[in-house]
């Protein structure tokens, strides 16, 4: 039979650990929109070189396992880390840095080639003609894309940010692997001390579940405002 | 006002502009006229830096430039004498018929919002839509985003205004009131460069008529020259092709 009362507890503990879970979303998504943002924005253009440098890391990041990403970035990093400090002769110890830096690192690094592609998208969907339209009135490329391209913009990529987003806090789960202090963890170490795993996998599975469609209503909420200006299209 | 020399423009193998030279005075109605694919659109769209010459010269009242050299910000100052009307309208999906008319003001040119919104109004009115102000480009029919589109090149009150077949992506119940618009504006003296297929608009308002043909200046005239009179086999050709009734006038 469940434990109900651990469940419970569970729940709750596992909600706990929601404030981390979101603070490595936030901070992964405010680092790639920008960035990716930019990438997508080289890659449209012709410069080839460029194109083929970001081409390759979207394919890296795409073809392989997050597991795998978590792994290289939480072992290599601190190699690096240690010969930068030691070149500054700083006296840190990086063996203690707080795991959240790492996770900001790895999962801005993936989502970095995940919206650079949907933004990729986005851009193509967006006509080209419009752009043509904003620099016949005088505008620059600068007010062209403010005014005209990135709200139009925003509004193709916006099931595939929501989507990505989504994507990203349940992705989030796998850095217990470096130890991160998220929702995951938390519910399952509490499960440790009687074997509850069955209650805390109900717990986790609540919590993402939850987590998630608030984002989704968020996401479908602010869509809908950004096509006020469609018209009978869905 | 403006004077353009000696352009090319090839896309890849295809020459499409071989060496054009045109000039248009103020308050000039320059009808051009060509078969699909002679080069029409691809020659306003380097005037406009649309499209990057690979060769040729301009000068804009004072202003001389490379079509092929010219620097960002020369394009920009230029792009801010011309109007462009395209094909398709092209109007900002993102922005109300209002909005699509002052946006050239009030971000390109820092004009404060009140001032552009008046000079918005009228050109709106001009074009005869005092009630769509606040309409999206979705919400109007063809003819209507048309005129929103000529009201918005007019609202900046350019030099020149290029007119890139303007009505043949219209039915045909709605040309009318777009020409009549284009009619209106050319007589109160706007200067227009027009790519159409409407005789009766290079008929009725136009100074000069132009016929190209696979990127060359053919022929060019005064519209009674070019229709009653032409010199070239290839200007008779096309104007039989497109005026059935002309066999008759020859
Ligand atoms: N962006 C482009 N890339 C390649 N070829 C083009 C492009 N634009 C136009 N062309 C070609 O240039 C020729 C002239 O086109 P265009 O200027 O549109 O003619 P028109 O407006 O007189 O119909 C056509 O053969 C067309 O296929
Ligand atoms: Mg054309």
């Amino acid at each position: 039979m469940l434990d109900y009362e651990f469940l419970l507890d569970d729940f709750f503990i596992a909600l706990s650990g929601v404030p981390i879970t979101l603070l490595v979303t936030l901070i992964s998504l405010g680092v790639s929109i920008p960035v990716g943002f930019i990438f997508a924005i080289f890659r449209l253009d012709k410069s080839r070189f460029w194109n083929k440098i970001i081409g390759v890391y979207v394919s890296f990041v795409r073809g392989t396992p997050m597991i795998v990403q978590i792994f290289i970035v939480y072992s290599s990093i601190p190699v690096l880390l240690k010969s930068f400090f030691v070149l500054l002769q700083w006296d840190t110890d990086i063996y203690k840095l707080n795991p959240i830096w790492y996770a900001f690192i790895v999962f801005s690094l993936n989502s970095i080639a995940i919206l650079s592609e949907i933004f990729r998208s986005a851009l193509i969907a967006v006509h080209r003609e419009q752009l043509e339209a904003a620099y016949s009135v005088g505008l620059s490329t600068f007010q062209a894309y403010r005014e005209i391209i990135i709200p139009q913009l925003l509004v193709v990529a916006m099931p595939n940010l929501c989507n990505a987003t989504t994507n990203l806090i349940k992705a989030t789960s796998l850095g217990y692997a470096m130890s991160l202090q998220e929702i995951t963890l938390r519910a399952k170490v509490a499960a440790n001390a009687n074997y509850n795993y069955v209650e805390a996998y109900i717990a986790i599975f609540l919590v993402y579940l939850l987590l998630c469609s608030l984002v989704e209503y968020g996401f479908k909420h602010y869509e809908k405002k950004l096509r006020f200006y469609k018209f009978g299209t869905a | 006002m403006l004077r353009i020399k000696n352009v090319h423009k090839s896309f890849g193998k295809n020459e499409v502009l071989k060496g054009i030279d045109l000039s248009i005075d103020k308050g000039d109605v320059v009808v051009i006229l060509g078969a699909s694919g002679s080069g029409k659109t691809t020659l306003l769209r380097c005037i406009n830096f649309l499209e990057k010459a690979d060769q040729g010269k301009a000068s804009f009242g004072e202003v001389d430039l490379d079509l092929h050299q010219a620097g960002k910000k020369e394009i920009q100052s230029v792009r801010k004498k011309l109007g462009f009307v395209f094909q398709n309208y092209n109007l900002f999906h993102n922005k109300t018929a209002l909005e699509n008319v002052t946006l050239g003001l009030t971000v390109g040119r820092k004009m404060p919002r009140e001032m552009a919104e008046e000079i918005g109004r009228k050109a709106l009115n001009k074009v005869g839509l005092s009630d769509r102000y606040d309409y999206y480009p979705q919400q109007l029919s063809g003819g209507q985003q048309q005129r929103v589109g000529i009201a918005r090149a007019v609202a900046l009150n350019p030099d020149i205004i290029l007119f890139d077949e303007p009505t043949s992506a219209l039915d045909p119940e709605l040309i009318g009131e777009v020409l009549g618009v284009m009619k209106k504006i050319a007589r109160e003296g706007t200067t227009m460069l027009v790519v159409t297929h409407e005789m009766s608009f290079a008929q009725d308002v136009a100074n000069r008529v132009i016929f190209m043909d696979q990127g060359v200046i053919v022929e060019e005239g005064s519209p009674r020259e070019i229709f009653s009179n032409p010199k070239e086999e290839r200007t008779k050709q096309f104007l039989r092709r497109i005026l059935p009734e002309y066999t008759y006038t020859i």
